[in-house]
């Protein structure tokens, strides 16, 4: 294969293998994972460097969070350990967030692989440890000291022996040691499958250097997302938006410069960060930038470092969204799941086509309580809000954006919990209206059937700032939380007596195009589906209320 | 071997052959043996989409002439339909009503609440197989542990129904409430009330259809099932009196997803049952040549003309898994389709097929499928008016596939349009010449199944490494070797009767039947009476649909498996049970079961508390004797190179000549090296330098696959 020059044939091939590989890796990691997260959410991502630190593939089970943060990890850990240092059995780790994925709860796992004449590749997993000590998953740090155990860029393994201290050092840290260690040795193995693959791969195509394969994989990936981006037209793009940052609130400025075959964004003008876990590094900032680029530009393109390298991301240190120690994040995603949104908006105007209008975001709580046998138990309840709606498509009921979570069965969550769900229903007129509708939010009662107190430590978001609508579409309807039908703040805590009824009223998606555009049947249609009343549609679109728009529904 | 005097079915029966029917999206296949193991003989029928028992009973007719067999000599009859497939895909099914718990009428709209795709904002999903203005709530409510929390509101069940049948003009019924896998009484109260009121109407309800816990999935099936009840009741109908028209006068069988044996009777109360049929009878038979040559484990490969299929084999069994997914809304993804909760047989497919259209993505890069030509027009070489390139095109020009011989030579196939389709399509394009656009197309098809099925068995914890390969369906066999090699599988075994493997398939699943119950509970509050309990009752409703069709009860075995976790774990494993200890000595067992069955899957223990999430059983009736794939007259007659042919091998080099060999000329011992081409009527096997295959003495091919190329 090295013998001649590769064509689209080979390259087709060997680009699916190492796909393949990475996927193979991370299939392995899920499927030996301890942590919810990690199985359930695919909070994970298995990655391959050529020998010279270029990224040229990453696992097609991965979250938004993982673009673009592996090769700044990947460039401080060869920094620190130059390739000629490294022998074969040696694996590194570190979880620091300002190296790495924006929390302590992420570590990174690699290791060179040997081949021919030295190092032929780099392996790297990343994934979200059941524990990481400090304060939990939760956004209750004031500090980043409080958030738990940061390792510096560290030896795991010296030429195969591993380091025990370092063992002991995160046993004693974390408060399910078996499942932490469990889960870094798990990256350990998943690392190894992507080794023994690649090396075979190489073996069995005859290849000594991933070089010319990694050269075609980097270019052409390159080129087909310049090529995305000249069909953009040029021109500066600004947009700013408020969000909840407990107690307060906090703009976002962004400010897109397309010029040509790249971009650069910049997010100057964003606020200071908050003395909560909800800070956002930058590493974070910058992954949630890619993707809505990828988004927007080559939603099916493959992910490597060539995709990369015509955008810019800069944001100023020290403002929420480039958060530096000892500003806490563990919670960074309440406020980073904005930059999808703000983006989008930016670039509403010029490819209104490729964006959804505002979503109502998902909304996580966590329930502290006991059940009825007085089993202490700490439960995570997701609920979604709408989705978008697009040019030409209807935003989904509650379907989560940026974040992707899933939502627990009721019947896997009340035995759980202690809570009872006594409705889950869709949340009629609360998709804003358009020619495009925004998908509806739901109505959730749950009620503290435990018998104890339950507290309920939330941060939910879009109760001050609905989903906003693009081309002239309609905002979606705001969330709230109630109990026994008052309002009550929705970021904090909040204690539930036994028998309280906590309401949760999801927030709506926004809607695209003037509702005016929005034919008659469709409207009846969205009444028949229990997505809008009868009342609701006609004060949204305007129409005379004895029109006959549909049956009414029970 | 011993003839019909050991089945329990003879007593029915009037003959002592079995005939084996599977439907397929193009083809109907038959395959036909006798009492004493022989293949009498197989057949290929256009299926009839319309009416499928149509091309059913026409094929039976056609094969017993072909055969000279008369029908009074058929015992049975094992038939695959993919019906219910089809059904839930062009939703064709009933007008569906639904009654639910009060609070979650909306559930299907609401939804998973999680995207399939992260980058894509214009996913779809499946529609509701029930639209909301048929679905009416009633009062009622259990808790978790089954005990009332709302009594049934018998008045609201009458008047929802009625409102439905009378107003709505339902035609069937799916009765879904919450934590109903607990306690059915509720649905089965309202069953009765309907039943009352509209006796008529086919009702399926939750607990009874599959009682697993996750109410989306379970509703979903129910009504699935529902839907296609109607549907499945009045097709079984016109098999069963076309078939007594005929003079049939032994047992119809239809398999199942998970490869039992039902009856038409209790394939008409779980419809649902029947998806993938036909393709889990293939998946039974690879398990089944894998016990015959003596090989543990197994990936089971089937290429057809639409999809690539793969399932794994572990000691003689076929893995097993309990969700489904069917009908996809979006591309063929994963996520889009309908969520189902049956036992099936654990499959991976992707969209590469004989017929997988070729084109080139954004990056310029060529991709084979999953869009597909189908039967109509088919790929270019079918020389009906298909003009784009496809899989099998790419297999005629590359030398794989004989102009004249395909199908027996019943069907002509033109390479030059196949050319003209890859040179015009994809070849010109690239700047590739048509050798190497073709070859392009072959190996990145073989890379695309080798990387699903990579996926699939590590997805599984299944070692590909150390496993042999069957290869079957009208392509598998011509792509296996190398497919093989990619996985560094070191064994293919190329079956005889390749193109009619599902059809053989269905005549040897036994009967059987699975169910199961749900109830979470602390390992340490379990006891040894509620073991029993709940152990005797499943088993006695596994073993009823057989005992109900004759099997006796000494031959029905039961197999017990517990789904178990460590305390708040979102995923259960499943632990099987030793198949002698009795349930007074289970709960003993239990905390050893599971240590050992977790640290095999994670490496691992933990030190929490253990759960039961649940308890399954299958029972099944003796397994059928053995049968030969291969017909009597092989290896007994003509010349076995019937002549040789210029392919396209690049290990050697481009072009080369290689041997051309007739399948059913082999004779037992005989071996073949590669590069060589061996062709029967329905299929081709390819193998490539360094394989070196052996003819066994069941007239099975079985290669070694040589070092990478």
């Amino acid at each position: 294969m090295t013998a001649r020059v590769l064509d689209p044939v080979d390259i087709a091939i060997g680009w699916d293998r190492l796909i393949s590989i990475v996927d193979e890796g991370a299939a392995a990691l899920i499927r030996t994972s301890f942590s919810t997260l990690v199985r359930e959410g695919l909070d994970l991502s298995v990655m391959l460097f050529d020998a010279r630190g270029r990224m040229i593939a990453q696992s097609t089970k991965c979250i938004p969070v993982f673009i673009g943060t592996a090769p700044v990890t990947m460039a401080a850990m060869l920094a620190r350990h130059p390739p000629q240092t490294l022998q074969p059995g040696d694996i590194i780790v570190s979880n620091d967030p300002v190296i790495g994925t924006g929390h302590m709860f992420d570590i990174a796992v690699m290791r060179p692989i040997f081949g021919g004449d030295g190092i032929a590749a780099y392996a790297m997993s990343i994934t979200h440890l059941p524990d990481i000590g400090g304060m939990g998953f939760s956004a209750a740090a004031t500090e980043i000291y409080h958030e738990g155990l940061r390792l510096p860029i560290w030896k795991l393994f010296d030429a195969g022996r591993r380091d025990e201290n370092l063992i002991d050092l995160i046993a004693l840290n974390v408060r399910v040691p078996d499942q932490v260690l469990g889960d870094i040795m798990a990256n350990v193995s998943c690392i190894e499958i992507v080794g023994r693959q690649l090396i075979d791969f190489m073996n069995e195509v005859g290849l000594d250097s991933l070089a010319p394969i990694a050269d075609a994989i980097l270019s052409q990936t390159e080129a087909a997302v310049r090529a995305a981006l000249t069909a953009i037209p040029d021109g500066i793009y600004a947009n700013a938006l408020d969000v909840e940052a407990l107690d307060e609130v906090r703009r976002l400025c962004c400010r897109i410069e397309k010029r040509g075959d790249r971009v650069a964004i910049d997010f100057e003008g964003t606020g200071p960060c908050v003395g909560a876990g909800i800070n956002v590094p930058f590493s974070y900032t910058k992954s949630m930038a890619l993707y809505t680029l990828k988004c927007v530009a080559t939603p099916k393109l493959p992910n490597n470092d060539g995709a990369t390298a015509p955008i810019t991301v800069t944001a100023p240190v020290g403002c929420i969204l480039n958060a530096v120690p000892p500003a806490p994040s563990a919670g960074r995603h309440t406020i980073g799941h904005f930059i999808m949104p703000l983006l989008f908006e930016a670039l509403a105007e010029i490819v209104p086509d490729r964006v959804t209008a505002g979503s109502g975001l998902i909304n996580m709580m966590t329930f502290q309580g006991r059940l009825p046998d007085g089993t202490p138990v700490t439960t995570g309840y997701f609920a979604a809000g709408g989705f978008g709606a697009l040019s030409g498509l209807d935003g989904r009921p509650t379907t989560p954006g940026s974040s992707n979570m899933g939502s627990t069965p009721t019947e896997i969550f009340e035995p759980l919990s202690g809570l009872l769900v006594e409705s889950k229903a869709l949340r009629p007129d609360s998709g804003g209206a358009g020619q495009f509708r925004g998908g509806p939010g739901q109505d959730v009662v749950l009620r503290n059937d435990s018998g104890h107190p339950m507290t309920l430590f939330s941060m939910a978001n879009r109760t001050q700032f609905p989903a906003l609508g693009v081309a002239g579409g309609m905002p979606g309807a705001r969330r709230e939380h109630l109990v026994n039908g008052e309002p009550i703040a929705t970021q904090g805590r909040h204690e539930l007596a036994p028998g309280d009824r906590l309401t949760l009223r999801e927030a709506g998606g926004a809607g695209f195009g003037p509702p005016s555009a929005r034919p008659r049947a469709l409207i009846a249609d969205d009444i028949a589906r229990g997505f809008a009343t009868r009342d609701g549609a006609a004060r949204d679109y305007g129409i005379a209320q004895d029109a006959a728009i549909g049956p009414d529904e029970a | 071997m011993s003839g019909s005097s050991a089945s329990p079915l003879a007593s029915h029966a009037t003959g002592s052959l079995r005939l084996g029917v599977d439907i397929g999206g193009t083809f109907t296949d038959f395959a036909l043996v006798d009492a004493q193991g022989r293949r009498v003989g197989v057949h290929k029928q256009l299926t009839t989409p319309k009416d499928p028992s149509f091309a059913v009973l026409e094929g039976t007719r056609r094969i017993l002439d072909e055969t000279g067999i008369a029908l009074a000599d058929l015992r049975e009859i094992v038939h695959g339909t993919t019906l219910v497939t089809n059904a839930l895909i062009e939703r064709r099914g009933a007008r569906t009503g639904m009654l639910v718990t009060q609070g979650f009428r909306d559930l299907f709209d609401i939804g998973k609440e999680q995207r399939y795709d992260l980058f894509d904002m214009r996913l779809l999903f499946a529609e509701p197989l029930v639209e909301r203005a048929h679905r009416a709530e009633v009062p009622e409510r259990l808790r978790h542990d089954g005990s009332v929390l709302t009594p049934l509101d018998e008045e609201a069940v009458r008047q929802a129904v009625t409102r439905l049948v009378e107003h709505e003009g339902i035609e069937a019924l799916a009765i879904c409430y919450l934590h109903a896998y607990a306690d059915d009484a509720h649905e089965v109260r309202s069953r009765e009330i309907v039943q009352a009121l509209y006796p008529q109407l086919p009702i399926s309800h939750s607990a009874d259809v599959f009682p697993y816990r996750r109410e989306f999935e379970r509703w979903t099936t129910t009504c699935a099932n529902a839907y296609a009840q109607p549907l499945v009741d009045s097709y079984l109908s016109r098999l069963e009196d076309g078939l007594a028209a005929m003079g049939f006068a032994g047992r119809l069988w239809v398999i199942g997803s998970g490869g039992g044996l039902m009856t038409p009777q209790t394939a008409r109360r779980y419809p649902v049952r029947l998806l993938e049929s036909g393709p889990a009878a293939g998946v039974l038979m690879s398990a089944r040549f894998g016990v015959e040559s003596g090989r543990d484990s197994i990936l089971s490969f089937d290429l057809g003309g639409t999809t690539a299929k793969g399932a794994l084999v572990r000691q003689g069994k076929p893995l097993r898994a309990y969700t489904f997914e069917a009908a996809h809304a979006y591309e063929y993804r994963s996520g889009s389709g309908l969520l189902l909760q049956i036992p099936v047989i654990d499959m991976t497919e992707i969209g590469a097929g004989g017929g997988s259209i070729v084109s080139l993505d954004a990056l310029g890069r060529m991709r084979v499928g999953p869009r597909s030509a189908g039967a109509d027009p088919g790929p270019a070489c079918y020389g009906r008016g298909g003009t784009q390139p496809t899989l099998t095109d790419a297999n005629l020009a590359l030398g794989y596939l004989d102009s004249r011989s395909f199908l027996g030579g019943r069907m002509a196939l033109d390479v030059e349009a196949a050319k003209r389709a890859i040179g015009d399509g994809v070849g010109k394009t690239l700047g590739l010449s048509l050798e190497r656009a073709a070859w392009g197309i072959h190996d990145i098809a073989n890379e695309d199944i080798a990387r699903a099925f990579r996926m699939h068995a590590t997805e599984r914890g299944f070692d590909y490494r150390n496993c042999s390969m069957v290869a079957f369906g009208g392509g598998g066999p011509i792509h296996a070797a190398r497919i093989a090699r990619k996985l560094r599988v070191p064994h293919v075994i190329f079956p005889a009767g390749a193109g009619v493997m599902s059809a053989f398939g269905m005549l040897s699943g036994a009967q059987s039947f699975e169910t199961m119950r749900a109830c979470p509970r602390a390992l340490d509050r379990l006891t040894v009476d509620e073991i029993a309990t709940v152990l005797g009752e499943l088993e006695a409703e596994a073993a009823a649909p057989l005992l109900a069709c004759g099997v006796p009860r000494l031959q029905i075995t039961c197999e017990r498996r517990v789904d178990m976790r460590y305390f708040g774990q979102g995923h259960d494993i499943e632990v099987p049970l030793p198949p002698d200890v009795a349930p007074s000595a289970v709960l003993g067992l239990l905390p050893g079961l599971f240590a050992r069955r977790y640290r095999e899957i994670f490496h691992a223990n933990l030190p929490g508390p253990v759960e039961i999430v649940g308890w399954k059983v299958e029972a099944s009736g003796p397994a059928p004797e053995r049968f030969m794939t291969s017909p009597n007259s092989a290896g007994v007659s003509g010349n076995t190179i019937k002549g040789e042919r210029t392919a396209w091998f690049p290990s050697l080099g481009g072009h080369v000549t290689c041997p051309v060999y007739e399948r059913l000329s082999l004779a037992p011992g005989m071996t073949i090296t590669g590069p060589a081409l061996i062709e029967e009527p329905e299929s081709t096997c390819l193998l490539d330098a360094g394989d070196i295959a052996v003819v066994d003495e069941r007239y099975n091919l079985v290669a070694e696959i040589g070092a990478a190329s």
